[in-house]
Parts: C-alpha cells; sequence; structure tokens
C-alpha cells in the first residue's frame, strides 16, 4: 500500500509579491516537478545538500506547506483538500528547541500536545512513557524543557511526533545533536518502528546516515529528483558518487586515507 | 474538546505561576485601577449619574467589561505572536486539532483570567464600595454570551492578520482605541457629537456595555432587549467571517510558506 504519493509537486516561494506582480529575482524553485511515493512501513532517505528541497518536502507532507502544482497523497488522502485528515495520520519530529513550552516539564509539554492530537485522556499517561522510554528520555520526564540539553530537545522532538502513533512519521536530520550512542539507538528505533508498519521519511545531508537506516534513498539537488535508489544493491554506488559529486566531498577512500595520514 | 480545553487552561495555569512575579504584578495593576476608579468618582461627586447609575458603578462595569472583551481580543493576537514568536506555531498547526479552534482554545485562558478581573470589580463594587446592584441574571447570561461569540469572531480576524501578514495588532489597535473612545468606557455615549454617536452604533462594544449596565445595574427593562437584539445580529454577522476569514488566511500562509516566518 502506497502511504505517501508526490505526483508532479511544484513548490515557488516568492517574496515581496505585490498584487499580481511579482520579482522574478526574488523567486526560489524550492521543488520542482517531483514525483515518488514511499510503501507503508518503509523508510525513504531524502539526501541532498543544504537548500536542496529536503525540508520543504517534509513540510508539504505536513502540511504546513501547500504545493503550487501537483498533488501530494498521504494514506490516500490529499494534502489540500483533506489537510486535518493528513495531519490526523503524520507525526513530525520538528526538533527546533523553540518549539517546546520551557517553563513546563517534558512530561508536561508531551501531555499537551498529545490532548491536541486526540489521544485518549486515559492513554496519555501510558503512550508518553512509551515514548519516553522509547528515545531514551524517561529519566528526565519532570525535568523543565528549558533546562534541555540540544540532543535532549531532539529525542524529546521525536517522543512528541511517536506519542500520536502516527501512520508516516518525518524525522528531519534525527542525528544532528545525538552523540554516536543515542545516534545508534535512535537508528534502532526508526528500524523498530518500521518494522511495525509506520511509514517514515527522514531528511538527512550524511549519506551514511541515509544508507544505515533507510530501505530507499532519494537524492534531491536544487528542488530536482536527481536519482532514486533501493540501499543495499549495487546501484547505490552510482548514488554515492553522484552525492558526493554534488557537495564536492572526496570519496570516502581518499577521506580515509587522509585521516590515516 | 473537553480534554484539549483542559489541557490548555492546565499548561496556561502552570506557565503562568512559574511566572510568578507577573501574577503579582497583575494583582497590583487591579487594585491600583480600583483605587483610581474611586478617587476618579469621589472627585465628579454624586451628582453626576450618566444613564441614571451612579458614576462609580458606570465606570466599573463599563471598564471591567470592555477590559475583558480587549483582553479577549488581544489574546487572540498575543496567541499567535507568542507562537510565532517561540516556534511553537508550525508544530500546533500540524497537529489533528483545526486552526481556529486551536485559536480559540488557547485564548479562552486569558478569557477566564478576564472573567476573574471582571468579577473583582463586581465584588468591589458590593463590597469594597457598598453599592447595591439589581441584577437580571438573565439578561446578564444572554449579554456575556453574545459578547464572548462577538470577541471570539474580531480575535479570530485579527489572529489571522497576524498569520499572514503578523501585523494584526494594526486592526487591534484600530479597534481597541476607536471604540475606548466612543463605546461609552468612561462617559456615557449621548456626550459624543452626533457623527461620533453614529460611528458608535456602529460597534458592537458600544451595545454589550450599554447591555452589560443595563442588565448589572438597571434589572428588566426595555432598552436591554434592544441590545440583546443588536448583539444578536452582530454575533450571526461575525461569527462565520471571523471562522471564514482565519481559516483562509491559515490556507495562505501554508501556500506562501509564511507560517514559519516571523
Amino acid at each position: 500500500m502506497v502511504s505517501v504519493a508526490f505526483e508532479f509537486v511544484h513548490k515557488v516561494y516568492r517574496q515581496n509579491r505585490f498584487f499580481l506582480f511579482e520579482n522574478p529575482s526574488r523567486t526560489t524553485y524550492a521543488l520542482r516537478q517531483v514525483s515518488f511515493s514511499v510503501e507503508r512501513g518503509e523508510v525513504l532517505g531524502l539526501l541532498g545538500p543544504n537548500g536542496s528541497g529536503k525540508s520543504t518536502t517534509l513540510k508539504l507532507i505536513s502540511t504546513i506547506l501547500l504545493p503550487d502544482s501537483g498533488r501530494i497523497l498521504i494514506q490516500g488522502h490529499e494534502t489540500r483538500r483533506e489537510g486535518q485528515k493528513v495531519r490526523r495520520d503524520v507525526g513530525f519530529a520538528l526538533a527546533s528547541e523553540r518549539s517546546f513550552f520551557p517553563r513546563l516539564t517534558v512530561r508536561e509539554n508531551l501531555e499537551f500536545f498529545a490532548a491536541l492530537e486526540d489521544v485518549p485522556h486515559r492513554e496519555i499517561p501510558e503512550r508518553i512513557a512509551q515514548a519516553l522510554r522509547a528515545v531514551e528520555l524517561i529519566y528526565a520526564a519532570d525535568k523543565q524543557a528549558m533546562k534541555l540539553s540540544s540532543g535532549m530537545y531532539q529525542r524529546l522532538a521525536i517522543a512528541r511526533a511517536i506519542v500520536k502513533n502516527p501512520a508516516v512519521l518525518l524525522l528531519d536530520e534525527p542525528t544532528r545533536s545525538l552523540d554516536l550512542t543515542s545516534a545508534t539507538e535512535l537508528r534502532r528505533l526508526i528500524s523498530e518502528l518500521a518494522t511495525r508498519g509506520t511509514t517514515i521519511v527522514l531528511a538527512t545531508h550524511s549519506f551514511e546516515e541515509a544508507t544505515s537506516v533507510c530501505n530507499r534513498v532519494a537524492l534531491l539537488n536544487k528542488g530536482e529528483l536527481m536519482a532514486e535508489q533501493e540501499v543495499g544493491g549495487l546501484s547505490s554506488h552510482n548514488i554515492e558518487e553522484l552525492y558526493r559529486e554534488m557537495t564536492c566531498e572526496q570519496p570516502r577512500s581518499t577521506e580515509l586515507l587522509r585521516v590515516t595520514a | 474538546m473537553g480534554a484539549k480545553l483542559f489541557a490548555v487552561l492546565k499548561k496556561d495555569a502552570l506557565t503562568s505561576l512559574r511566572y510568578r512575579s507577573g501574577f503579582v504584578l497583575a494583582t497590583l495593576a487591579q487594585a491600583a485601577q480600583l483605587a483610581t476608579f474611586y478617587f476618579l468618582s469621589l472627585a465628579i461627586g454624586p451628582q453626576f449619574r450618566p444613564d441614571g447609575m451612579p458614576y462609580l458603578l458606570f465606570l466599573l462595569v463599563g471598564t471591567g467589561f470592555y477590559t475583558f472583551l480587549v483582553a479577549g481580543m488581544h489574546s487572540f493576537l498575543r496567541t499567535i505572536q507568542e507562537s510565532q514568536q517561540a516556534g511553537t506555531l508550525e508544530v500546533l498547526l500540524t497537529t489533528s486539532t483545526p486552526a481556529p479552534a486551536l485559536v480559540v482554545l488557547n485564548a479562552i485562558s486569558a478569557f477566564a483570567s478576564g472573567m476573574l478581573q471582571f468579577a473583582v470589580c463586581i465584588l468591589a463594587a458590593i463590597y469594597l464600595f457598598g453599592h447595591t446592584l439589581h441584577i437580571n441574571v438573565i439578561g446578564f447570561v444572554i449579554v456575556f454570551s453574545l459578547s464572548l461569540l462577538i470577541t471570539l469572531a474580531i480575535g479570530l480576524c485579527i489572529a489571522g492578520l497576524q498569520v499572514a501578514t503578523h501585523k494584526g495588532s494594526a486592526l487591534l489597535w484600530l479597534l481597541g482605541s476607536g471604540s475606548w473612545l466612543v463605546s461609552g468606557t468612561l462617559f456615557p455615549t449621548a456626550a459624543l457629537p452626533r457623527v461620533a454617536r453614529v460611528v458608535a452604533s456602529c460597534i458592537p462594544f458600544t451595545h454589550s456595555l450599554s447591555g452589560m449596565r443595563l442588565a448589572l445595574l438597571a434589572g428588566k427593562t426595555p432598552g436591554l432587549l434592544h441590545e440583546i437584539e443588536v448583539l444578536a445580529l452582530f454575533s450571526l454577522m461575525l461569527v462565520p467571517i471571523g471562522v471564514g476569514f482565519f481559516s483562509w488566511m491559515v490556507q495562505q500562509a501554508r501556500q506562501n510558506g509564511s507560517l514559519c516566518f516571523y
């Protein structure tokens, strides 16, 4: 079953638009005719350098943004016409430290968002405990949000997204502020959620992260879908070369030699 | 919806309790306002009875209810502004709760605190300053509910402007200062020139204040029924406009990508 489907999606950011007049030099093409689909329980990695359209893609799935043309279907619901149904199915781990209420504790923050997400009142404590255990933040449940570190915020954002048991989970650079152990644990959690049927779309600019947790990788550059390939097959070498060319990175073997030297 | 309302009230109560200094300052400000009105009415003297009411009661009911309504409108703007600045807006708007419901829920705790302040004004009139009220309970409930609906509708329009253009404060300032001048908060509208009286009659808050004074101070009068009719007409017009406008503005912001910026 297709869980997320992009059909010729086009998204443009226009600045200083005055009625029908617009300054073309201030127009940014965020996505150009992008089409892809993600099956239920699949983990898709959106890979690309900064400004490639990864975050825009996630925002379009979550309905924070609406497409200019083309259409996006989430669990069969179209984002433009059935936004409310889409929002019910999607959990977005927005990791901004500012997206929590600083004076509330970790638990109180999650209680608030769980209520807004229509989680049944009786299930809220158990769901919160499960989510906090999953991201290994249960020990900080009664700590005020303003006292958390960046990595803890990151994990709290993921807990907030999974507390509603979403059909589609969106992760924007989920291991950005995490140490190695936490990052490994998070990758294990992602695999576990996918096994349980959660569709996951993960944006990252780390090739290693994309290939370690995702079933498939979609390579974006300047709003265009450059390539899309299964992870693990011989073909993933092509996407690696393309990505490293795009970001002007040295091939891994050369980097390794330099580090060793 | 009850669980969501409880969650919002709990979040706001915990936040304000943890900002203790703000809570104390708000209480002191209310006490200072009551003292100001008392001494102002003393200075003007007992012979001035606007609409046949003691001036202190006229002031307390008028200003108390006006503050409640404007604070309610302001809470819509504040809800959006704070969540834009804090970065919670885009997270809130990706939840399962519809955007207009979300903003109304967040404004409700401000209404609750405004209602408390209004109640303090009324109780001060009775117990501190020794006045007797002739309360028409049904009239009070109807005027209060209709005024609340009108405030919600205008608040949604202000919130919509804030989401799309980040300039909702301009509309709030225009409505707030305009109605402060002409809606009969500090003095009766009869004191205004004819043109200003016509303008005043087109502002719903004029009828809210007049209706509230009649319901609390004059008991059952034909004037109260008239004010209720006018308020009902305003709410019938404004509520669909407010909900529609806000939903449209949020949709525009999602389309333009301006939801995340401040």
